[in-house]
């Protein structure tokens, strides 16, 4: 198989084409999508590179039916792949909560900009952190990352794919439109160095009749998708194992929902996954995602120099979310910061994992720009004082 | 284990066995509709491991899904038509059926229909037109004629009907008809015709809610509301010829456009094969 | 100019001049060489005639510091984009303008790059190729060769040469 892009090399690409080139690898073959800054590049490149490895891109009349074509794409066999900012985010949360139900693997790309509303549709934040975990509505859960470079947008891209197509699961990459837009040194891999997950299909006809069911023990059920004779039933409302609605018995809306959310949740060691520094002995720790996890990191650096022994936590998956992870630093810190381009949203979750362990200290900020290292820097020093 | 049904039903074959009776209403149109769907597979020899079904959310999603024995996606609010989009795209050589209602389809989700008949891609909807939200109670729908009483216009609906067969041939399907459960064999006729064509096609199948419409609209009975097709309903080709005060009120019905257009798969596969000819991967253009 | 292990670039002019593609390039060198390189762009809302600005930060160490705050070099090839980015550059840091373009009120070295394009590469389009031929020439952050192989990955096809004739012609410029 041939690629349109350079692979087993590095280039200089921006994080947005990052994405796309990585989903190609990782076996996309099907994207819809609706324009929008800062996320239009990715919808652009796939448009150019899906025709030339005999994947489909199209243009949906709104994001809402762009989320809709991939589920319907995914069910017909395809590893799908859509990418929105904030107002397309909002509105496809009515079918993400869909593809959560129904179990269906896709992935959804946010490049973040600055909300609420139109906002500021060319900067940066991360925002939207609480809709990408709890946007849609009803209990669930589904699985959200957060890359900090180019590199890291390509190597999570891949790995969206993989954990959606391994545990059945909408994946959101949360990145943001400074990742998205900017350009960095990227080391594409060859296809051979890749290991990629395909979604576990029915063994047989009798396996093919529980769509819903954990026959398996592993909580993730065989996928019998459309198109080979199987009759399959897949339906929004609360069903079955064989995927008959259900929409009044209790015991079978509390056991389809338990097995969704543990399915994630009992799987939590395999996807969890974050970068520490300095948190062997460190008195302050940084806690961050994505971009503004670089600005923090030379701040850590920084403290250090000047005898201070800070420490950064960087997560790279923010759900499931590691609460244990967090406790344990808690229990050796003095004190914990959270550095984030928002009002404070990862600082609650953050504050339940530490669970009054030790102080836990906001540093948020909007507008567009990332916290620059010295502004971390001066409110640190600002407390030792 | 699926329930033992009785029955001399021809078409049973084609349903699932363990969602029935079905949860329509007596007297409801849908399995009128229900019926001339799988009359029309059965007489044109569709196998139903080659047909994938796709609705929306209200008592016409029901007809696909849980009662028809096939594949069938039962989506969210007004959507089907765009995961049958992604359905359609990546399952190319099977046969893709929508069969969802009228505020399904032509009101929360009238973009989607405007746009795929627009594309033109090869998905057969059937819509059910009750006039009416009945699944919720009988609220005001886009169809809802001028002046009927529904529970959310109680003194009168001040807003005229969209006139959803038109629309569609506007936006450019290939194949667009309109029916009443009272014209049963030009129905299964016309979703026959629109399930053979290439492109976009349109059943407006005209459906009796004598419980949330008729009730309250001085047609409680069945009966009375198929009375009310039988002698509303006007011939295309009769409709022609007639002015738009004498139309007033009528349902014109028949085929309004089969035609050869473009299809959107077809065009979506070509483009691949014409892009990998002119800028293909070949072994000495590695990147 | 000799190395520091982080240089921070940036380029400035007007839309049109090709600034972002002339910042992309550079970065793409650095690239080649195994340097770490980011490479973000500012510029107005307009494809045509607004402010235009790409900024490099290319390193020997892994880049944490993504803005440019402190500009060790800075090229303006236009009084707007000049005007709107002096402040940037670090005490000491080098300026580079198209003489004929730009006024600055500080310490500069340059060449009238859009003269020179018109002149002696025969195609106005390529003043970024010859500023930026130039700008190599006078900081030697990558390598002459590093640079060219980006031009022919990065230029349109069928404009390698004219590009890379201009990338010459300014980096002998430079030298002199």
């Amino acid at each position: 198989m041939r690629y349109p892009f350079p692979v087993g090399t590095v280039d200089f690409i921006q994080g947005d084409e990052a994405i796309a080139r990585a989903a190609i690898l990782a076996g996309c073959r099907f994207y819809a999508g609706y324009p929008i800054t800062p996320a239009s590049e990715i919808f652009e490149a796939m448009s150019i590179y899906m025709p030339l490895v005999d994947g489909v891109s199209i243009q949906m009349e709104d994001e809402i039916g762009s989320i809709a074509a991939v589920v319907g794409a995914s069910w017909a066999g395809a590893k799908s792949m859509t990418a929105t900012s904030g107002p397309g985010f909002s509105l496809m949360m009515e079918n993400l909560g869909y593809a959560i139900m129904t179990e269906t693997p896709l992935v959804l790309v946010n490049v973040q900009r600055s909300g609420p509303s139109t906002g500021q549709p060319t900067l940066a934040a991360q925002g939207d952190l609480m809709q990408a975990i709890w946007g849609t509505h009803g209990d669930h859960s589904l699985i959200v990352l957060a890359p900090a470079t180019v590199q890291e947008a390509f190597d999570m891209t891949i790995k969206a794919f993989n954990l959606a197509e391994k545990y059945r699961t909408p994946v959101i990459l949360l990145t943001d439109a400074e990742v998205g837009h900017m350009r960095e040194r990227v080391y594409a891999p060859h296809p051979d160095e890749l290991e990629l997950i395909y979604r576990k299909l029915p063994a047989n006809e009798e396996e093919a009749k529980y769509p819903f069911g954990d026959i398996h023990g592993d909580l993730v059920p065989p996928m019998p998708v459309f198109g080979k004779g199987h009759h399959t039933y897949v339906t929004g409302l609360t069903h079955d194992e064989k995927g008959r609605p259900k929409t009044v018995e209790s015991e079978i809306h509390e056991k389809l929902l338990k097995r969704i959310v543990e399915k994630i949740e009992k799987n939590k060691k395999d996807i969890v996954d974050y970068e520490g520094y300095g948190l062997e002995d460190a008195e302050i720790v940084i806690i961050g995602f994505g971009i503004v996890t670089r600005s923090a990191m030379r701040a850590v650096k920084e403290l250090r120099k000047k005898g201070i022994k800070a420490g950064l936590l960087k997560l790279n998956v923010l759900w499931p979310f590691d609460f244990e992870l967090i406790e344990r630093i808690a229990e050796k810190a003095g004190k914990i910061y959270v550095v984030e381009m928002n009002l404070g949203q990862l600082y609650h979750m953050v504050k339940e994992g530490a669970n009054g362990k030790v102080p836990v200290e906001l540093i948020p900020k909007i507008g567009g720009e990332i916290h620059t290292p010295k502004e971390i820097i001066e409110r640190i020093k600002d407390n030792l004082r | 284990m699926a329930k033992e049904i009785y029955t001399k039903y021809k078409m049973a074959k084609y349903l699932r066995k363990e969602a029935l009776p079905t949860a329509l209403c007596p007297g409801c149109g849908g399995g009128t509709v229900l019926n001339a769907f799988a009359n029309a597979i059965d007489q044109l020899g569709i196998d139903p491991r080659d047909l994938v079904v796709v609705s929306g959310i209200g008592c016409s999603a029901w007809i696909a899904s849980p009662y028809f024995l096939a594949d069938t996606l039962h989506t969210t609010h007004g959507r089907a038509i765009a995961y049958a989009t992604g359905v359609k795209v990546g399952l190319p050589d099977k046969k893709v059926v929508v069969i969802s209602g009228d505020g399904d389809l032509a009101g929360i989700g009238g973009n989607h229909l405007i746009h795929a008949a627009r594309r033109n891609i090869d998905i057969t909807v059937i819509l059910v037109n009750n006039f009416i939200y009945g699944m919720t109670g009988g609220q005001v729908a886009p169809t809802t004629p001028f002046g009927a009483i529904t529970t959310t216009s109680p003194y009168r609906n001040v807003e005229h009907p969209l006139n959803i067969a038109e629309t569609v041939t506007s936006a450019g399907a290939s194949y667009v008809a309109r029916w009443t459960t009272f014209h049963v064999y030009q129905l299964i006729e016309s979703i026959k015709r629109a399930l053979s064509v290439k492109g976009f096609a349109l059943v407006e199948a005209i459906s009796q809610c004598p419980v949330q419409f008729g009730r309250r609209n001085r047609m409680k009975t069945p009966t009375e509301m198929l009375r009310w097709f039988q002698r509303n309903s006007v011939l295309i080709s009769k409709a022609r010829n007639m002015s738009p005060n004498e139309l007033e009120g009528k349902i014109v019905v028949g085929e309004l456009v089969n035609r050869e257009k473009p299809e959107f798969t077809e065009e979506l596969n070509s483009l691949i094969e014409e892009v990998s000819k002119h800028y293909g991967l070949g072994d000495n253009n590695a990147d | 100019m000799g190395w520091v292990i982080t240089m921070q670039i940036r380029l400035a002019g007007f839309g049109g001049q090709g600034v972002i593609l002339a910042g992309v390039i550079l970065g793409d060198a650095a690239a080649i060489e195994g340097l770490n390189v980011i490479q973000t762009q500012d510029y107005g809302s307009q494809s045509r005639g607004g402010h235009s600005i790409a900024d490099l930060i290319i390193s020997k160490d892994p880049i944490y510091d993504l803005i440019v705050t402190k500009a060790d070099v800075l090229l303006a090839l236009a009084q707007l984009g000049y005007d709107s980015t002096k402040e940037s550059l670090r005490e000491g840091g080098l300026l580079i303008v198209d003489t004929e373009l730009v006024q600055p009120d500080r310490e500069f070295t340059g060449a009238p790059f859009t003269r020179i394009a018109e002149e002696e590469v025969g195609l106005a389009l390529t003043v970024n190729m010859v500023a930026l031929g130039y700008l190599v020439a006078k900081t030697n952050i990558v390598k002459k060769e590093s640079v060219e192989e980006a031009i022919r990955r990065r230029v349109p096809k069928g404009t390698e040469e004219i590009n890379l004739k201009a990338f010459r012609i300014g980096y002998e410029e430079g030298t002199k």
